[in-house]
């Protein structure tokens, strides 16, 4: 098991389109309004090379999310095609509020281009918001994290640069089966309880070989 | 056990490196991961980190230098530029008008720098899609911490690295030309180009008994070590 990041910012050479590799020459591509981008493979920014999804041995526990806190913007996670947060009349929403998960954690909450001495604002933001229950991601399942701002972030040079954070811990192999496991047995999915029912196992195991050592022995005797 | 801590400067003011350059992390050096230890910039260590066969490090911490998003222009203060910044919201760090110098990243305020672990010649950090990217974000594991830069991040569960393992933890700058030269020779003002590393040292008898917790599948911290001895103990009847 290892803990993740993904860092996605609306960077990218010549203020257009995607990258897959971050570079020096990056300028602000725009985000249009209103559009859920996908920060894995929406085409604007940093982007990987294939939609983020688990193989049959890999569990994905999603434990953190955040945005920039500016233009109104909002994270969202999809898995295959449902969204996680909806609205309390289970219609579609944005997300969690950069407002309430800021990116970074102590960012100043808006800046104002449009001042002649433009200026961020003097706060720090903290995080109202935590991914708990945390998200999880099964094996063979797609998912996406989606940024929306309802206003957009301008041109390439006017425009603001946003961001998303996403961490997210991977379990492989057969920590991957213990993580199904522990899903079955409605224990919460996390390094301390995969490595308790690892333990447990052990232990299971050194019982029944001293048992069985004990049988053989009285066999004999 | 032994808390340790590296911390790495990029500014070769603060080191005699072999082999670093006088104008410091230089802007070539952008999007090239460069060790801490043995990269060529700023404060540096005589050999690769490794174990030897009665050792065993544990990583718990990683950070680096964070940045801040802005305007996508690139001058300050003006309507749709960037933003001038704050105390405290890295203002030291200014992107010069046009591009100068040139590789200077437009729409960020910082270097824009990410930390990668190694151990032997396998990356930690991965995409979603199996590639290695360039590590934690320092905006998201910022170093030095502050008001306005709080970690989001937070490297759990720790890193192992075994007895025998060679280990790098590699900076990855996008700007990387030095903002101390406009702010004032050489001053370090917790903007530059910085990283930190926080591990704990386990050897002779404590790298034993971590690796045993490592088969147990137990975390290996000091409070489990101390546990595993005070049962060995207590099974010893003492």
């Amino acid at each position: 098991m290892r803990s993740q990041v993904y860092e996605w910012a609306n960077l990218a050479p010549g203020g257009a389109g995607s990258t897959l590799s971050r570079s020096a020459n990056d300028q602000v591509v725009q985000v249009p309004a209103n559009v859920a981008t996908d920060i894995f493979i929406g085409g604007l920014g940093n982007n990987i090379t294939k939609p983020a999804e688990t193989t049959a041995t890999q569990f994905i526990v999603i434990e953190d999310i955040s945005c920039t806190p500016w233009i109104a913007g909002a994270v969202q996670v999809r898995i295959n095609t449902t969204d996680y947060f909806q609205n309390p009349d289970v219609t579609q929403m944005n997300g969690v509020p950069g407002l309430a998960s800021p990116y970074p954690r102590g960012s100043p909450s808006s800046l104002n281009p449009a001042a002649a001495n433009s200026a961020y604002t003097p706060d720090n933001l903290l995080k109202s918001f935590d991914l708990y229950p945390d998200v999880y991601v099964l094996p063979g399942q797609v998912f996406q994290i989606l940024y929306t701002t309802p206003q957009g972030t301008g041109v390439t040079a006017t425009g603001f640069t946003v961001m998303c954070f996403v961490k997210y811990t991977l379990y492989d192999g057969p920590d991957a089966l213990i993580a199904n496991k522990l899903l079955e047995l409605g224990v919460t999915i996390n390094p301390n309880n995969v490595d308790w029912y690892k333990r447990s196992l052990i232990e299971q195991q050194t019982r029944s070989a001293v048992a069985a050592t004990a049988a053989a022995a009285g066999g004999q005797a | 056990m032994r808390s340790q801590v590296y911390a790495w400067n990029g500014n070769s003011f603060l080191g005699n490196a072999a082999g670093a350059v006088a104008a410091s992390f230089v802007p070539a050096q952008s999007g090239v991961q460069t060790s801490i230890f043995i990269g060529g910039f700023g404060n540096n260590i005589t050999k690769p980190a490794e174990t030897t066969a009665t050792e065993f490090v544990v990583i718990e911490d990683v950070a680096c230098t964070p940045s801040l998003p802005a305007g996508g222009a690139t001058t300050a203060g003006v309507a749709g530029g960037i933003a001038a910044t704050l105390p405290g919201q890295l203002n030291t760090w200014t992107l010069d008008p046009a591009g100068a110098p040139a590789l200077a990243s437009r729409g960020v305020i910082g270097p824009r720098a990410y930390l990668q672990v190694r151990i032997n010649t396998t990356d930690y950090f991965l995409n979603p899609d199996n590639v290695t990217n360039d590590g934690i974000p320092g905006t998201g594991s910022p170093y030095p911490r502050s008001l306005d830069f709080q970690p989001s991040f937070n490297l759990y569960p720790d890193v192992y690295v075994l007895p025998g393992q060679v280990w790098d933890v590699r900076y990855t700058s996008y700007a990387p030309a030095p903002n101390w030269g406009k702010t004032g020779n050489g001053l370090l003002n917790g903007a530059d180009h910085n990283a930190f590393c926080k591990y704990t040292l386990y050897d002779g008898p404590d790298a034993l008994i971590a690796n045993k917790l490592l088969e147990m599948g137990i975390s290996i911290n000091p409070g489990n070590v101390d546990w595993y001895k005070r049962s060995l103990l207590s099974a010893q009847g003492m």
